[in-house]
């Protein structure tokens, strides 16, 4: 069995998101530079969303109110005690991140919340 | 509540790695993996502080070292709780089992990490362990024990879906499945697709091929066959099928019906607990009313 449509629309939204998260969209970049060469960035457009998210949160989902709530339903604490709830262990990540240089490779400006290219 | 029939410690304090995807999204799951460890009398609680595994199909992809640095965040936290990390998604117990392997044998891969980790204060010394949660059940509970606390047999028939990373050792976490949810009464269908990949890392560079040739196909045959639930173990997993519920739903007008359950759900319904103990009924894309009223009826 295959697919029908050309394309998914899910997915389309996550590339959105990622370019959105983007500051220099290269193949808008070139319209204007035709000749500067484009390179591949260290992290996918299609991953960039799910990147942004890590490195908000400390883990690929937000815990909001309707999972807080979908949670005490289930009979657990509203909050898991991930880094959702334990920020010193979101700010060692990012002190890694920042440390061992990750960050700067991949283009990540922590204020702006948006990768570079 | 479940009838206990039998506990007893194995002496060793686990913590459960909850990941991204299921305190998100499954907190059914959570909480039936908590009853029945509690049950079973396992040193058991969370693992806190937890920031994502992370990913090894997209981290390692990027950069190798760099999957190798974060995720040793986790496991010197590991180390400062002093537990043995349990993942029940595939994808974190690959991801942590691996860099743990790999900074035992490359000593210099331990010294890149450990000046990396300094900087937030943390070490990795090599002192804890990673176990999946079926290892946990059958290793170290035992199947004679799991048999002994099922007191309600489940008259179903189930898909499984064991997922690619927990056939990293052979057969060896598979049988463990197959024989775990046996124990509970269960009858697993086996079909043509059942080692089929989820599609979850293809999902990024082909959604297409991920969705209706990988995940697809299966979900299909579960409809084809009429099953009562499709099991899984990885959170992972989960998020694909959950991916692939809707995108059916959205783009091409197909509803499944078959419910997604975790087998930790399966189990604990074995050991006597009721869908309402760990919320079974809610937040699920496909709703196991059918299978509840099944469970009731003792059918």
């Amino acid at each position: 069995m295959s697919g029908d449509s050309d394309r998914i629309k899910s997915w389309e939204k996550l590339l959105e998101a990622g370019l959105k998260a983007t500051e220099h969209n290269q193949d808008e970049d070139a319209k204007m530079y035709p000749l500067r060469k484009q390179f591949r960035p260290a992290a996918p457009n299609i991953a960039k969303a799910s990147l942004k998210r890590d490195f908000e949160v400390g883990l690929v989902y937000y815990v909001g109110d309707d999972v807080e709530q979908d949670r005490a339903l289930c009979g657990l604490e509203r909050k898991p005690p991930t880094a959702h709830t334990f920020k010193e262990a979101l700010e060692r990540k990012r002190k890694i991140l920042e440390e061992s240089g990750i960050m700067k490779e991949l283009g990540f400006d922590k204020k702006k919340g948006y990768f570079k290219y | 509540m479940g009838t206990k029939v039998s506990s007893g410690s194995t002496g060793t304090k686990y913590g459960y790695f909850l990941g991204c995807v299921m305190p998100a999204k499954m907190p059914w799951a959570e909480k039936a993996t908590f009853l029945v460890s509690k049950h079973l009398g396992l040193d058991f609680d969370y693992m806190k502080e937890t920031v994502c595994c992370v990913r090894p199909g997209v981290w390692k992809a990027i950069n190798p070292d760099w999957w190798l640095t974060l995720t040793s965040q986790n496991l010197a936290t590991a180390e400062k709780q002093n537990i043995v990390i349990v993942d029940s998604c595939n994808g974190c117990y690959i991801s942590h089992w691996e860099c743990l392997q790999e900074l035992k044998e490359d000593p210099e891969k331990l010294e890149m990490v450990n000046r990396n980790l300094e900087k937030a204060g943390l070490k990795v010394k090599l002192s804890t362990d990673v176990k999946h949660f079926l290892q946990v059940l059958y290793e170290d509970v035992g199947i004679e024990k799991i048999k002994a606390n099922v007191v309600k047999p489940l008259n179903i028939r189930i898909m499984r879906h064991i997922g690619c990373h927990a056939r990293k050792h052979d057969e060896r976490f598979p049988m463990y499945f197959d024989e775990i949810m046996r124990a509970t009464g269960a009858t697993i269908v086996d079909t043509p697709y059942d080692k089929t990949c989820c599609g979850l890392l293809l999902y990024f560079a082909d959604p297409k091929t991920s969705i209706f040739e990988r995940i697809g196909v299966k979900m299909q045959t579960a409809k084809e066959l009429d099953i009562d639930a499709y099991a899984l173990i990885c959170s992972g997993c989960y998020d694909q099928f959950e991916r692939a519920v809707k995108v059916y739903k959205d783009e091409k007008g197909i509803a499944f019906e078959t419910p997604i359950v975790h087998f930790s759900e399966l189990l604990a319904l074995s050991f006597g607990y009721k869908p309402e103990d760990f919320g079974m009924m809610y937040c699920r894309p496909i709703p196991p009313t059918k299978l509840i009223q099944k469970l009731k009826e003792g059918k």
